[in-house]
């Protein structure tokens, strides 16, 4: 790889970029300036720790350290999710930790291994990131998906009693639901599939071509992840919607109103 | 040996956001009969018929289906034997055709997909026009919508019908059919729910609720 360096001092340079936003601000009082500098120094703060605690792990690793930070990011993609969607933790935290676990964990690996053929599947410097990418968009997905199924059965009770008294199991009678759920948190990605390259050129295919590789060997990388994505999303917003149905339904079949933040 | 009631409601209580809606509310509804609950809006008439149907948990009492008692587990055969008509039936999207065969398509109505053979019969003796078979479902009266509600509740072989208001849309006619369908159904129990009294199918008895009363229906 021959990834050019940025020194240190050329990166604390790079700030002076934000004369921009903030002089626009200023000048136009729009009155985000505070929160515009503290997001800024949130994301170096942030980017340096992460940046920090992954060489020590890229030069560790460590199988357990590895699956340890892997874990982690899930957990904390589990809070997003439950705090995004507007639903109460303690309904979801166990079924959505496991959903967004095997939507991660079945792509990822099939990425390492068949794909990129790692003699370890849990090589940090391929495991942390290619996760990363379909876990942030598992992420985005199952808090569409999970909203979208719980309030729109909210919304249309009847028709959802409706079906329950002619006679439907709870897996048939929230069949239309998980479907138009499953539609709106993967509409997102096919969109994004649909288009890319032409209006933008993807991230991971742009740290390839930073990173020093060719474009076609980027060019595969981003087809490879953009599937892994797919199939994650796929995954994890459908094992999302039915693990957690068990603690959000009574044993009559009626939706518990507590699962929402009121 | 004697046949169990077609619905039995023993001490029922509901109350919501502290108060009390019925209280020990008692009724039996024997296989075949007819019977009425009439009463003002906020009587509390529809919630009964919710807590039949499983959708409402009543705070006290307990409800039993042709003898079996109504929980978390027999709800799901227990609302295979009764059909629920609303006031204005919510019954979902397309032709009343893909309304009529989407029971159906639930596991337990499966064996059943041969009674849509008599389709044109019910269609007649409710008058309603064959040709409305193709017709999108949001684009039928209130009343038609009622008596496509009553059609699928037969094909589905229901023997106990909870009518809420369910004739509230209908003009004389058609009211005259729907009267007359369940006058001669002997072996039909049904619980209806109104504010009018000449809306009453064949009832054997009326009973009158008021908010937050109890009473017993024997």
């Amino acid at each position: 790889m021959n990834t050019v360096e940025i020194p240190t001092l050329s990166l604390v340079a790079s700030y002076a970029l934000l004369i921009f936003p903030l002089g626009l601000m200023l000048w136009y009082r729009v009155p985000i300036i505070g929160q515009t500098v503290l997001a800024v120094v949130r994301m170096t703060v942030q980017l340096l720790f992460v940046g920090l605690y992954l060489q020590v792990v890229f030069d560790l690793n460590n199988f357990w350290l590895t699956a340890a930070w892997l874990i982690v990011m899930v957990a904390v993609a589990d809070l997003s999710i439950a705090r995004g969607s507007g639903m109460r933790l303690r309904y979801l935290i166990v079924p959505l930790f496991l959903a967004v676990f095997l939507g991660t964990a079945i792509p990822t690996s099939f990425f390492l291994g068949p794909i990129l053929r790692r003699p370890h599947l849990l090589d940090a410097q391929y495991a942390i990131p290619i996760a990363g990418m379909i876990l942030g968009n598992c992420l985005r997905a199952d808090i569409i998906g999970l909203s979208s199924f719980y309030k729109s059965i909210h919304e249309r009770q009847k028709a959802f009693h409706h079906a329950l008294a002619q006679g439907a199991s709870l897996m048939e009678a929230t069949l239309p639901f998980l479907r138009d759920a499953f539609q709106s948190a993967l509409a997102p990605t096919i969109a994004t599939i649909a288009t890319i390259g032409l209006v933008s050129l993807p991230g991971m295919m742009t740290g390839v071509i930073l990173g020093g590789a060719n474009p076609m060997t980027a060019i595969k990388y981003q087809i490879a992840i953009m599937l892994a994505i797919l199939s994650g999303t796929a995954i994890t917003v459908f094992l999302a919607i039915r693990m957690t149905m068990k603690s959000s339904f009574t044993a009559y079949g009626i939706l518990d109103d507590r699962i929402f933040k009121v | 040996m004697s046949q169990p009631p077609a619905i039995q409601i023993d001490n029922l209580a509901i109350r919501y956001d502290g108060k009390t809606l019925l209280s020990d509310f008692s009724l039996r509804l024997e296989s075949g009969q007819k019977v009425t609950l009439s009463g003002r809006s906020g009587s509390g008439k529809s919630t009964v018929l919710r807590c039949i149907l499983g959708f409402v948990i009543p705070d006290e009492g307990a409800i039993y289906i042709n003898g079996e008692r109504l929980t978390g587990s027999s709800v799901w055969t227990l609302r295979q034997q009764i059909a629920y008509v609303a006031q204005e039936p919510l019954l979902g999207s397309g032709s009343v055709r893909e309304i009529l065969e989407r029971p159906f398509t639930y596991r337990a109505n499966a064996k059943k997909r041969e009674n849509l053979s008599r389709i044109p019969e019910l269609f007649d003796r409710f008058t309603l026009p064959g040709d409305l078979i193709h017709k999108n479902i949001e684009l039928l009266s209130g009343g038609e919508k009622q008596r496509v509600a009553i059609i699928s509740a037969e094909l589905l072989d229901r023997r106990i019908f909870l009518l809420d208001e369910a004739s509230s849309a209908l003009d004389r006619i058609s009211k005259q059919a729907v009267n007359e369908f369940f006058c001669d159904r002997r072996d039909l129990s049904v619980l209806s729910v109104s504010h009018e009294p000449e809306q009453f199918f064949c009832t054997d008895r009326i009973f009158e609720l008021s908010p937050g009363s109890g009473g017993d229906v024997r």
